[in-house]
């Protein structure tokens, strides 16, 4: 690998992604090209059915493309097994969605341990690294609470630190404020920005403009495929 | 490299455990639904672990009855079997007083015999009234049951030509009859006839539902006067040959002797049967083999009747946990480990349930024999659990919840995460 290659994280073209509908089927994602550098902060913006989570699901190998081709740092993950995606989300990526997704009857500090178990870890170690990621977002205090104890905002933020606990290569979020008022959003997204500056590649999916004016690339889809993508100058 | 040793050790048995401890605390979530879950495991393991531990205990005992007798005795009693009915065989079969005499003048083989003929019947002393065994017998019976008196003597040769109206009561009577400890001499009342105590045997202990202690010993032919010609004509003998390994001549010996007197023609049946111990424990084996197959056919039921509970359970559970199968798959577990969690979970509950159901056998088993002993008799023997009992029920349990167990899981670990998310 050259010098430059290894600072391509992403290389995806001409993904098509078609879902069965009754006799034929729907294409949600019809042809997209993106390339992603380590570093960046892209958000992801378009009308509702556009396939914004689609895109994202396949970028994070929880989806395979039905054609097209996806490297994720010089791995081909569209000819990849699922366990093989398994092995790869658990390593190289972190996911945030907008309903969180935490188990319900785990605590805090355990459903951020929760991608460390299935790396094998043993559980000293991966209740420290939890802890470090608890303490990194000022959660620690939170960290025997069950989900149901906890407010959405820090919910979200209980979501984050189980993305980051296994520093991924890439963090993806799908609407992280769709649930959250515009004070908590803003926090969340002000903690997206200083992880991003901090060196992480984040990719992020959004409705609003003032969610993606936190970004430094916006990217614009409609219809399964990209119509405009832009680097913003702050 | 030690560091990775126990990594490497953490990588199996660590894996287990966190699953074991994830699939407790799922269980433990909701008791009421586990508990209804396998309570066809819990019902099963506890029918044969009652089942089994009476059985066995009354197999014990039997066993230890028939070890008393020797090698080298053997024991004659008329071919019921040979009629439809009990009461036909008792109603038209004969063995005699004179069938032991002929055996005993004609058989060289024979060390000792002892014809016997029991009753049961009523007693009394004192105006204390009751009801006991009577055995009917002659001076050899000590001899060949190892069966001694305490105080005074057995019946003696005399008593036994002369009739006599004597008699030697066993440790039981004495408190049955409120008798003093020192009875030698005392006048007792059996049915009709006043006996006098000649002897006390010494303690035996309980044995298969009739205590060796709670019985009278008077002569055999004063129970035949006392009973009469039916009594007379249902006399079981005992006998104790020289020579142990010349067992099948004397058993041959002592047919030959009983066709004769019985004036059975050739091509006739016998119509006594002759048991060496060594046919008795054969018996006993067959009849423990039987029950050990009814005991096979309750928990082959219990497989699959706890079983079917436990896939449908667990099919509910893991629809109701799609979702959570989705996070877990979205963080980076692999098919194998949602697989083993779910297995893990159905084998976990189910041997729960094996626990479960084993306590509550033990204890079923033991009331019952409580209830027994108040009811039936006193010496009823203690259930008896054997170690294999307890391995097979868990294992048996555990291995319910793991064939069961195996279709829920594969669908569990074959769910799309996007799907499994995505899930309402
Ligand atoms: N599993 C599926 N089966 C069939 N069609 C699907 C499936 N998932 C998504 N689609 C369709 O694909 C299209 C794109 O869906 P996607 O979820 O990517 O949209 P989106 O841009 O994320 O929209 P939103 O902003 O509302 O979340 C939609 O029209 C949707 O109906
Ligand atoms: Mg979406």
């Amino acid at each position: 690998m050259t010098t430059v290659d290894s600072e391509i994280l992403i290389q995806a073209t001409d993904l098509v992604k078609d879902y069965p509908m009754g006799e034929g089927s729907y294409r949600a994602l019809n042809g997209v090209d993106l390339t992603v550098r380590r570093g960046e902060f892209i958000a992801i913006m378009g009308p509702s059915g556009s396939g914004k989570s689609t895109l994202l699901h396949i970028l994070g190998c929880l989806d395979t493309p039905s054609s097209g081709r996806y490297l994720l740092a010089g791995t081909p993950v569209h000819s990849l097994a699922p366990d093989e995606l398994a092995g790869l989300r658990n390593r190289e990526i972190g996911f945030i969605f907008q309903m969180f997704f935490l188990l319900p009857r785990s605590s805090a500090v355990e459903n951020v341990e929760l991608p460390l178990v299935y790396a094998k870890l043993p559980p000293s170690t991966r209740h420290h690294m939890a802890l470090d990621a608890l303490r990194f977002l000022n959660l620690e205090t939170h960290a025997k609470h069950r989900p149901n104890q906890l407010s959405g905002g820090q919910r979200q933020q209980i979501a984050i630190a189980r993305a980051l606990v296994n520093k991924p290569s890439l963090i993806l979020a799908d609407e992280p404020t769709g649930n959250l008022d515009s004070v908590t959003s803003g926090n969340i997204m002000g903690l997206l920005k200083k992880l991003n500056e901090m060196g992480n590649t984040l990719i992020l999916v959004t409705h609003e403009q003032d969610i993606a004016a936190y970004a430094r690339r916006q990217v614009r889809i409609r219809d399964g495929k990209i119509v405009s993508d832009e680097v913003i100058r702050s | 490299m030690t560091s990775r040793r126990t990594e490497e050790l953490f990588g199996f048995w660590g894996a287990v455990f966190e699953l074991f401890r994830i699939a407790l605390r799922a269980i433990l979530s909701s008791k009421m639904r586990s508990f209804l879950t396998v309570l066809g495991i819990i019902i099963g393991v506890l029918a044969v672990v009652a089942v089994v531990s009476i059985l066995q205990g009354v197999f014990a005992s039997f066993l230890s009855q028939f070890e008393s007798l020797g090698g080298d005795t053997l024991f004659v009693r008329p071919n019921y079997e040979m009629f439809k009915s009990h009461q036909e065989g008792v109603r038209r079969l004969k063995m005699t007083y004179e069938d032991a005499l002929a055996i005993a003048r004609d058989v060289s083989q024979v060390k000792e015999i002892c014809p016997f003929l029991m009753r049961t019947d009523t007693i009394a002393y004192h105006g204390r009234n009751d009801s006991t065994q009577i055995i009917g017998t002659t001076e050899s019976y000590p001899q060949i049951n190892s069966f001694f008196p305490e105080q005074g003597r057995f019946l003696a040769p005399m008593d036994v030509a002369a009739r006599r109206k004597v008699c030697i009561i066993g440790q039981d009577i004495l408190d049955k009859l409120a008798m003093p400890l020192q009875s030698l001499g005392e006048e007792i009342q059996i049915g009709r006839g006043t006996y006098t105590v000649m002897g006390i045997l010494e303690k035996k202990g309980g044995s298969f539902g009739q205590s060796e202690d709670d019985q009278i010993f008077i002569p055999l032919p004063t129970a035949i006067v006392q009973y009469g010609q039916d009594a007379a004509n249902s006399i079981f003998i005992e006998v104790q040959v020289r020579d142990a390994q010349k067992m099948d001549d004397a058993v041959e010996r002592i047919s030959a002797v009983l066709r004769r007197e019985h004036g059975l023609k050739f091509g006739d049946v016998d119509d006594f049967r002759v048991f060496t111990r060594d046919e008795i424990l054969k018996i006993i084996k067959q009849f423990t083999s039987v029950s050990t197959l009814i005991v096979g056919a309750i928990v082959s039921i219990t497989l699959i009747v706890g079983g079917i509970g436990i896939m449908n359970i667990m099919l509910v559970s893991v629809t109701e946990r799609t979702r959570e199968i989705g996070i877990r798959m979205a963080v980076g577990a692999k098919r194998i480990h949602i697989l083993y969690q779910f297995l893990i979970e159905s084998v976990t509950l189910s041997t729960l349930g094996g626990v479960v159901g084993l306590g509550c056998g033990t204890g079923v088993a033991h009331l019952t024999v409580f209830i027994l002993r108040k009811t039936v008799s006193e010496t009823f023997p203690a259930a008896f659990i054997p170690y294999w009992v307890v391995l097979l029920s868990l294992s048996f349990a555990a291995l319910t919840g793991a064939i069961f167990g195996v279709y829920p899981a594969v669908k569990a670990s074959r769910l799309d995460p996007i799907d499994a998310l995505r899930y309402e």
